[in-house]
């Protein structure tokens, strides 16, 4: 197994191509493992504390072996960096087709450095790089960039597929992300501003170059026995119709809604508390994430008559909201019609933004307004104008998008790096403590879904690699109370899926980051796994199909060391940029004020916070007063070069 | 490329002299318009499944994933959509076939009496490609003719399909069509003829009130 990296820097014009040898696939896996290494080498003849938004800072992007390797468990692309808006570790995922044709193009990892010195987009065709003039691009939003690149290069070789940032990449707002074919946004940690920090608005890709899979029978016979297994699986039905839009109607069941900045978890308004959205608005599916044996994906049209909110965007086509677009919008702003919530996925994918962040920020604002905490003075002195900031209206709503990615007024200036940074920025200009009413964890923005009683999402989001993130650790054996799972995973133990003990709780955030670590980078979507975590086991299962694909034959538990490894890499990056245990926490409002509805009424983070953290250290072996990684443990993991940094940084115990 | 894993995977070659008569294809494929999701499984199984060294690439498959715009109806109320296109299996000797200069470059599959391209003898002069009334016979980026050979009776396409039938038998009653079929003109025809009501799920839960297979209190 060996791939091929672009070296781009745009400083100098300068265009290098390098082998990924073998030995690299073997130590990091491929995909997100590989960026990671990237980004530690860079900044080891770099400095890690440099100005994320200045030339020294590099982006990666990297695909998997797994990813449109026929596989079928679709196709994940991974951006890696210093993230802008957290001042740390930084990366995020995508689907669509980019991170398929990609791997057409010559290209599977591309790694760009230096600043340029007018606005360009890089070419990649065939293996033959060009940067180009992209003067007609800039100040265009992710569509209509997409839609200018597809017409200008043509359907030779291939027709063109983009990466794209908006107006917000271009102002180097901090929560931009990156938006592959104008469809799907590699949202966190700010991505967009990165590259628009390097004046760099796109990357578009074409080539027919192929795909090379080294044990082609293996591989079809491993895709045989996958197609079997999900379609004998009844949830995966209910998910192809639905997507992750399936849990609105659950999740109002059991309170785990973000209503309101989180004064309340669940939805209000009759219509948007159920999934009938997709009876009223769901046509068929028409965008997928290539080689994916599922394809939950499905395009909306708005005609008018859906209710009156909808008469505004009449004949107005998108991707349908996932969850989390619904949980921004019905649940933190409050928005309660379909047709807006829709809207709200569309323009925030346009503008390429992450809708988590700037959904907290909104809300942090209105929920100040109506406590009657600043008045509308206050409020104007933002705006530069008289502003009102109605729960669930959608004027105002769009009035704050455009301050924040237009970059139009103190408002939009303030947020630009999202809730936390906000709320702290304006704090300290009112010279009053708001943090009360921010929600993040570890800098990050919060992941809009009540988490208050959930003890491993709460671990989760405090000691993610990127800020207040569910996706590295996703604690659902927990959430769904799988005592089946919790079996499974921790030799006839049950206390990983029992809400009433914080025990196995940090055990289970350790063991599910290194399987996720490992998914990310085989580059396949995590919901094949998700929808049955037990039966496609990253380590055993699709270690089969990483095997076919690669060649590299690990057994279960090398597989999960080298999952381990790569989760240890991230750990040290955020330890080199001074990251300690104290960084690992959440937000007031989720570790003091009681959870105030549902079935977990009365529960608060702080429950078993500390706990759980202290066990996930242990089984993690990092020490428990610093939260510093041990030399013993990193030794363990092969990884004695990475100590030894670590260790002239004075980040290691 | 060779065709060496391509006659590995059907059941044996059977020569066919010129004008001889070949029995037609029974079972073939088709694709239903506009209902693709456009996640190019197709592609890379078909491509995958006859390459000689392992290598995917969607220009080397036998069927491709075009955008078709449509006008908008009540199955395609967006009027967008993707196609697969797919080689018909006309009656034998197909039009492909017919105008073939080369003696031995088109064999038979005797299971599955499709015709397939033997790329040994092919001389890659491209008179099949506008031969094709269905425009379905590709040309490979290599100069190789590409043309369905329905994998030897089991289209590797088709078991792919993230439409395929399984995936869309929602309690047990399809919501919608799968894309790819393999399945005899007549079944398809009564397939494709079924009445757009009848295979939504409003419409299906209509009909399954009817018969009384659900209730209306559930």
């Amino acid at each position: 197994m060996e791939s091929r990296l672009l070296r781009v820097n745009l400083s100098t014009g300068e265009l290098t191509g390098e082998v990924i040898p073998h030995s690299v696939f073997e130590r990091w896996i491929g995909g997100s493992g590989i960026n990671n290494w990237i980004l530690w080498e860079h900044f080891l003849t770099h400095d890690i504390n440099c100005d994320p938004r200045g030339p020294d800072n590099i982006f990666i992007f990297g695909v998997g072996p797994l990813a449109g390797s026929g596989a079928g468990s679709g196709v994940k692309g991974r951006i890696t960096f210093k993230s802008p808006c957290y001042n740390m570790f930084g990366d995020s995922a995508g689907g669509g087709k980019f991170p398929y044709m990609v791997r057409f193009s010559g290209y599977e990892y591309i790694a760009i450095t230096g600043r340029a010195p007018r606005p360009v987009y890089l070419h990649i065709c065939n293996g033959e790089v060009e940067l180009r003039d992209a003067a007609h691009l800039w100040g265009r939003d992710t569509a209509e960039t997409h839609a200018l690149l597809q017409q200008e290069l043509g359907d030779y070789p291939s027709k063109a597929h983009t990466l794209t940032i908006s107006q917000a990449g271009e102002k180097q707002v901090g929560i931009a992300g990156v938006v592959s074919d104008a469809l799907r946004i590699h949202a966190r940690g700010g991505g967009g501003a990165v590259l628009g920090s390097k004046n760099l608005k796109a990357i578009a890709v074409q080539g027919n170059g192929g795909i090379r899979i080294q044990r082609p029978e293996n591989m079809l016979a491993w895709s045989d026995d996958f197609r079997q297994r999900i379609d004998g699986n009844e949830a995966v039905y209910g998910f192809k119709r639905r997507g992750t839009l399936g849990a609105v109607e659950m999740y109002q069941h059991i309170g785990s809604h973000f209503w309101r900045n989180n004064q309340g978890n669940m939805f209000r308004g009759d219509e948007i508390r159920s999934d009938n959205w997709v009876k009223k608005y769901h046509k068929y599916s028409e965008v997928c994430s290539s080689d994916c044996f599922i394809a939950c994906d499905g395009k909306y049209k708005i005609d008018g008559s859906e209710s009156e909110a909808a008469k505004k965007y009449a004949g107005e086509t998108f991707r349908r909201p996932e969850y989390l677009t619904t949980g921004s919008a019905a649940g933190a702003l409050d928005v309660r019609d379909w047709a807006e919530v829709a809207h709200w996925g569309k323009l925030t994918n346009d503008y390429g933004i992450d809708n988590q962040d700037l959904s907290c920020s909104i809300a942090f604002l209105m929920e100040l307004r109506e406590r009657d905490l600043i008045s509308d003075r206050d409020v104007a002195e933002l705006f530069g104008h008289e502003q009102t900031l109605r729960w669930g209206n959608m004027d105002d709503i769009e009035a704050c998008v455009d301050a924040i990615v237009f970059q139009k007024n103190p408002f939009g200036e303030l947020f630009r790096d999202g809730p936390y940074y906000g709320a702290l920025k304006y704090s300290e200009m009112k010279g009053q403590n708001f943090m009360k009413y921010a929600t993040y964890g570890k800098g990050g923005a919060s992941f809009t879904e009540e988490m208050r009683p959930f003890p491993t999402w709460m671990n989760n989001m405090a000691v993610a690699s990127r800020g207040a993130d569910h996706l590295k650790g996703i604690g659902l054996i927990e959430k769904f109370q799988r005592k089946d799972l919790s079996k499974i995973y921790f030799d006839g133990r049950t206390e990983a899926a029992d809400l009433s003990t914080p025990e196995l709780k940090g055990a289970c955030t350790a063991l599910v980051e290194n399987q996720v670590a490992l998914l990310n980078s085989y580059g396949v979507c995590l919901f094949h796994w998700m929808l049955d975590p037990a039966g496609y086991t990253p380590q055993d299962y699709y270690g089969q199909a990483y095997a076919a694909a690669t060649g590299i034959d690990y057994t279960p538990e090398e597989l999960m060391l080298a999952g381990e490894r790569i989760c240890n890499l991230e750990k040290a990056f955020n330890s080199r940029v001074g990251m300690r245990r104290e960084h690992d926490t959440v937000c007031e409002r989720w570790m003091w004020e009681p959870n105030p509805e549902g079935m977990y009424e009365g529960k608060v983070a702080a429950d078993m916070f500390d706990t759980v953290l202290d066990e996930y250290y242990e089984w993690r072996g990092w020490d428990r007063e610093s939260g510093l990684q041990t030399r013993e443990r990193l030794q363990r993991l092969g990884m004695d070069d990475v100590a030894d940094v670590l260790a002239a940084d004075g980040a290691l115990i | 490329m060779s065709a060496v894993r391509q006659k590995e995977m059907v059941t044996g070659r059977v020569d066919y002299p010129r004008g001889a008569e070949v029995p037609n294809v029974v079972e073939k494929l088709f694709a239903l318009r506009n209902q693709c999701t456009e996640c190019n499984v197709c592609e890379v199984a078909c491509s995958l499944a006859h390459s000689p060294d392992g290598t995917i690439n969607p220009q080397y498959a036998r069927l491709r994933i075009d955008h078709a715009p449509h006008k908008p109806s009540r199955v395609n109320p967006l009027g967008i959509g993707f196609v697969a296109e797919i080689c018909h299996h006309c009656g034998n000797p197909p039009p492909c076939a017919d105008v073939c200069p080369v003696e031995g470059a088109f064999y038979y599959d005797p299971e599955t009496k499709a015709a397939i391209i033997d790329q040994d003898n092919c001389i890659q002069c491209m008179e099949c490609v506008p031969g094709c009334p269905f425009d379905v016979v590709f040309v490979a980026p290599s100069g190789e003719l590409l043309k369905c050979d329905l994998c030897g009776g089991d289209p590797v396409c088709v078991k792919a399909c993230a439409t395929r039938p399984e995936m869309l038998n929602e309690g047990k009653q399809y919501v919608r069509l799968p894309v790819l079929f393999h399945e005899e003109q007549a079944e398809f025809n009564a397939i494709s003829k079924q009445k757009p009501e009848a295979r939504d799920e409003v419409g299906m839960m209509q009909a399954m009130l009817e018969r009384g297979e659900i209730s209306s209190s559930a």
